[in-house]
């Protein structure tokens, strides 16, 4: 079930982000560096 | 309708499935191995950071026990105007050869690599981000491919690692297989249209400076010595490692900054588009131009659907609305999963 929702779910996040890519492009709200990724889980 | 309706359908498909068949029957016909060899050119390891005060000891301790000569192998650090005290840490590592390129500003990744470039004076250079770390024989094995006079970058392949010691299979880790997959088929028969930013090298030769604004320079750099007629190849034996995304939305913020440099790839290599001058038209036309378009079609195809609510178009239009209330569903499912570990002692510190 979960893959079910996830599947479509990431299909149409990685999409939109190409809308919101060309958002940014052309408004110019581009940061220079890549957020650290605090999202991400690290090994301890 | 019609016409937008099913130039949209075979649109979405050929990006997603029809391009993975041509390439898998492309390279049936047309592959062009690497001539590995190994040897030990002198080797420069890059390293841009802004603030890293937690990470950069690791990394430079991973550089430090890499299995390639000492005496070969120079390690330069660009610190982008660090307000964390990055550059004392780095600084402590210089007794080790460690070399620490410090600027005050801040200026972006570009121009802390065209800082470290200046520095470099390794045959070959090895760009690496501070997160993620490297295999052991990675340099080694990057290396090697460049005793083909053809190449003139090479990506390492960057494994994303779940729970345990296995490549994550999450939907963030299949999507990363999946890429990885197009990227060795498309580097069997010339080049990738972009490598990893993780781990790439490139002869410092064909290094060309970057403008200060530029987002994807692992995609720029290889472009543009694509474009200058040799290859940029994708080795798996050079590995990097780093964690899968929690979930989908900590993948999304980084997809923006990489579609958003797409775009601006777009702008500052314009010669990209045109067949005459781009060797990989193709590839890079079908992978990277098709991504960004694939969006609109999927819009064309919904609204071009919604004018044609007869026979077969029902079932479609049906298919469409269930797809889209299972990525909400998908969504609201995802809030709750980040919003649960948070409540779990130790978890949370992880997360952080």
């Amino acid at each position: 079930m979960k893959r079910m929702l996830s599947l479509p779910y990431t299909f149409v996040l990685m999409n939109w982000a190409a809308v919101a890519g060309l958002y940014y492009f052309i408004t110019g709200k581009k940061d220079v560096w890549s957020k650290s990724n605090s999202w991400h889980k690290h090994k301890t | 309708m019609e016409g937008v309706f099913w130039f949209s359908v075979l649109f979405v498909f050929y990006v997603y499935l029809g391009y993975p068949a041509v390439l898998l029957i492309w390279k049936r016909i047309g592959a062009r191995p690497v001539q590995k060899k190994y040897s030990e050119p002198t080797v420069s390891v890059v390293i841009a950071a802004h603030n890293e005060k937690q990470r950069i000891e690791e990394k430079l301790r991973n550089c430090l026990s890499l299995r390639y000569p000492k005496d070969k192998l120079q390690i330069v650090v660009s610190l982008d105007g660090p307000t964390d005290g990055s550059e004392f840490l780095v600084w402590k590592y210089a007794a080790q050869g460690i070399e620490m390129v410090h600027s005050r500003q801040h200026t972006g990744k570009a121009g802390a690599l065209n800082r470290a470039m200046r520095r470099a004076t390794g045959e070959i250079v090895v760009f690496a981000d501070v997160r993620q770390m490297f295999d052991g024989d990675s340099i080694r094995e990057l290396v090697a491919n460049f005793a083909d006079e053809s190449v003139g970058a090479v990506s390492g392949e960057l494994l994303l690692m779940g729970k345990g010691e296995q490549e994550a299979t999450t939907d963030v880790g299949l999507y990363w297989r999946y890429e990885k997959a197009l990227r060795s088929f498309e580097s069997q028969i010339h080049s990738i249209a972009g490598a990893t930013g993780a781990i790439y090298a490139i002869r410092r030769e064909l290094y060309e400076e970057l403008p200060e604004d530029t987002l994807l320079d692992d995609v720029l750099t290889p472009l543009r010595i694509v474009l200058r007629g040799k290859r940029t190849v994708f080795d798996a034996d050079a590995k990097a490692y780093d964690t899968v995304a929690c979930c989908p939305l900590a993948e999304y913020g980084r997809k923006v900054r990489t579609l958003a440099g797409n775009y601006q790839l777009l702008k500052q290599l314009p010669e990209s588009l045109a067949p005459w001058r781009n060797p990989i038209f193709i590839q890079f036309v079908s992978h990277k131009v098709g991504r960004l378009l694939v969006p609109w079609a999927l819009t064309a195809l919904f609204v071009s659907n919604l004018f044609m609510l007869h026979g077969v178009y029902v079932l479609s239009f049906s298919m469409q609305v269930t797809w889209y209330l299972f990525a909400g569903a998908g969504y609201l499912m995802s809030k709750r999963e980040i919003a649960v570990p948070a409540l779990i002692p130790g978890e949370s510190k992880r997360a952080a």
